[in-house]
């Protein structure tokens, strides 16, 4: 057989169900809903990092599964997040991307959060502080102390990221809820405070998920001269892919060849703290965050979905702290030099899930899309994707081989799961 | 002196203009001829999600150079960029040996195969919207690129591109 039939194309493959999955998972409207409401609106999810609130008073505004929220550093120099509403007429507090709130706004006095159409107002803690006209409107039946801001769980961890849950009965901790999957890079960030210094986003027309895939997988190398020329070695290829629970991956490290493309050179010089030099790690957290660690610079990939079809990525790139102006340049050169907005690598990923988007409408013949190399778990083994489907299966009660059926596990991984169990003697 | 000052607008006008039919048609050698062999190239923008000036991209000359010489190494969208530049202003110093010009820049992207091609091709959009800040090095009769910043407005930049604006 060459090419193939509708009913040949649609045949499952002679692969382990869980090695596929269906790409209506990547178009269906009722499962993007379901992931907003199953996934993204109840587990941790990091919105920014405390070098965008550096001092008290300081804000940043973002979105989760379209819930608009604020964070905001106060006085006591704690982060705390809140819902971007105000409770009086559900209208935004707060419209800028970032400020702070130790000049007044237009409707509202110094050090509030106002809301600037009928100039209630909000402290740094959420408790409001001004309802106007509370007595003539409200006599005794209302209070401040009855329309404080809708407060969210929220954390600093990790280098100093400020992760956000809209669900207040999450129950674990960032820690807990990374399973390990952090601790390669945790010397490295947690060393010394880091700092933004890239900020830069694209909206996509793709799923979240092809984004996260990409990110997970090595084997679209071919799509990189860059990383062909500087890496594809012995140790390249020995670069282990771990799973870890909850859908998490991390992928290890080798000495990365930069002198091998022109114009390029060692960053050896500026490599983060207790990493070896030119070494480069990656973490992709479930369900849709990436660290990723290539010697000097750190970038860090924020998705909000907008639709089945429709993603937005925020690019961060961190250095830091300390940084000398010069050293700091350098940092954001080699940053820029393969993941800018015009560097070599993220215009070439992006390129290839804005196609896969085009591909992937709601109407279209089932693909399906293999995840199925297996490689020992090294660097083009496909077990970072296979992990993340796990855990999404899981969580929506669908098969991502087949979503409209229910979840079944991944043979291998039950098999696993047994074999952990049996070694803990349950 | 002053006639020979308005002489020199018009060649650094003439210079800018050229150079984005340079740019625009992919004439990366006849750009770089263009620069002074200490030319500065970056792309910046002011963020206010962080509240910082961020560089997107840049190099000195041999840097540039290098970036577009590995381009055919590349798979790029070639969905052909156009600009649309008015040069609002260039000042020459008193000694004539130097001089700076700020112009308005559009950035026009008419779809080739960055999308669905058989649905996308042809359409045409703002790519990006800035300004091109640039200073010039003068001697005699040679005008030459010292530093070209090309500041932005635009900051969501989608899939981004790998050619220099």
């Amino acid at each position: 057989m060459s090419s193939r039939n509708h009913d040949q194309w649609n045949a499952t493959p002679d692969l382990q169900q869980g090695e596929w999955v269906d790409s209506k998972i990547y178009s269906d409207e009722e499962i993007f809903e379901d992931e907003l409401k199953k996934i993204w609106s109840k587990t941790w999810i990091p919105v920014c990092h405390e070098s965008e609130l550096k001092e008290a008073y300081s804000f940043r505004t973002m979105t989760i599964a379209r819930e608009p929220v604020i964070v905001v550093r106060g006085k006591d120099m704690v982060v705390r997040a809140f819902l971007n509403v105000c409770p009086h007429r559900g209208n935004m507090i707060e419209r800028r991307p970032s400020g702070n709130y130790k000049r007044g706004t237009p409707s509202g006095t110094p050090k509030t959060m106002t809301c600037m159409f009928h100039a209630w107002s909000f402290d740094m803690k959420g408790k409001c502080v001004n309802i106007s006209r509370k007595a003539e409107g409200y006599q005794d039946r209302l209070n401040e102390s009855q329309v404080g801001l809708r407060e969210l769980k929220c954390e600093v961890y990790f280098g100093g990221f400020v992760w956000v849950s809209l669900n207040d009965d999450i129950g674990i901790t960032v820690e807990e809820f990374a399973a390990g999957s952090l601790d390669v890079l945790a010397p490295s960030l947690n060393e010394e405070p880091l700092e933004v210094f890239h900020y830069h986003k694209a909206i996509i027309p793709c799923n979240y998920k092809l984004w996260h895939d990409t990110n997970c997988e090595f084997y679209h190398d071919y799509l990189h001269y860059h990383n062909r020329i500087t890496g594809f070695n012995e140790a390249y290829f020995a670069r282990k892919n771990s799973g870890f629970d909850g859908g998490h991956i991390n992928v290890g490290s080798f000495e990365v060849q930069y002198d091998n493309y022109e114009g390029s050179h060692s960053r050896e010089e500026l490599s983060f703290p207790h990493l070896p030099p030119n070494h480069w790690y990656m973490i992709d957290m479930f369900p849709g965050v990436n660290f990723n660690l290539r010697g000097s610079a750190l970038r860090c990939d924020l998705m909000t979905p907008l639709g089945p079809n429709s993603v937005m990525i925020e690019f961060r790139g961190l250095g830091l702290a300390s940084d000398s102006k010069k050293d700091r340049q350098t940092r954001i050169d080699h940053h820029n030099s393969i993941w800018g907005p015009f560097g070599r690598n993220l215009h070439e990923d992006l390129l290839a899930v804005t196609g896969q988007g085009s591909s992937m409408h709601p109407m279209a013949e089932s693909r399906k899309i293999l995840h199925g190399r297996h490689e020992n778990e090294t660097i083009h083994d496909e077990n970072g994707m296979r992990h993340y489907y796990e855990e999404w299966g899981k969580l929506l009660n669908r098969s991502p081989s087949n979503p409209d059926e229910t979840f079944k596990p991944y043979p291998a991984f039950k098999e696993q799961e047994a074999q952990r169990a049996a070694a803990a003697g349950k | 002196m002053a006639e020979i000052k308005h002489d020199l607008k018009e060649q650094v006008r003439e210079l800018i203009y050229n150079t984005c039919i340079h740019l625009d048609d992919h004439q990366w050698e006849h750009w770089h001829d263009n620069c002074a062999d200490n030319f500065n190239y970056a792309i910046r923008a002011f963020s206010p999600e962080v509240q910082a000036d961020i560089k997107y991209h840049g190099g000195d000359k041999e840097y540039m150079q290098s970036i577009t010489s590995m381009l055919s190494k590349h798979n790029s969208d070639q969905s052909p960029l156009r600009r649309h530049c008015t040069v609002y202003r260039v000042d020459v110093a008193a000694d004539g040996k130097s001089a700076a010009a700020i112009s308005s820049l559009a950035v026009y992207q008419t779809q080739l195969d960055g999308i669905n091609s058989h649905v996308d091709a042809g359409t045409t959009s703002i790519f990006l919207v800035g300004r091109y800040n640039d200073k010039f090095i003068i001697d005699g009769d040679s005008i030459k690129f010292e530093d070209r910043e090309v500041r932005l407005d635009t900051r969501r930049l989608d899939k981004g591109t790998h050619w220099p604006i």
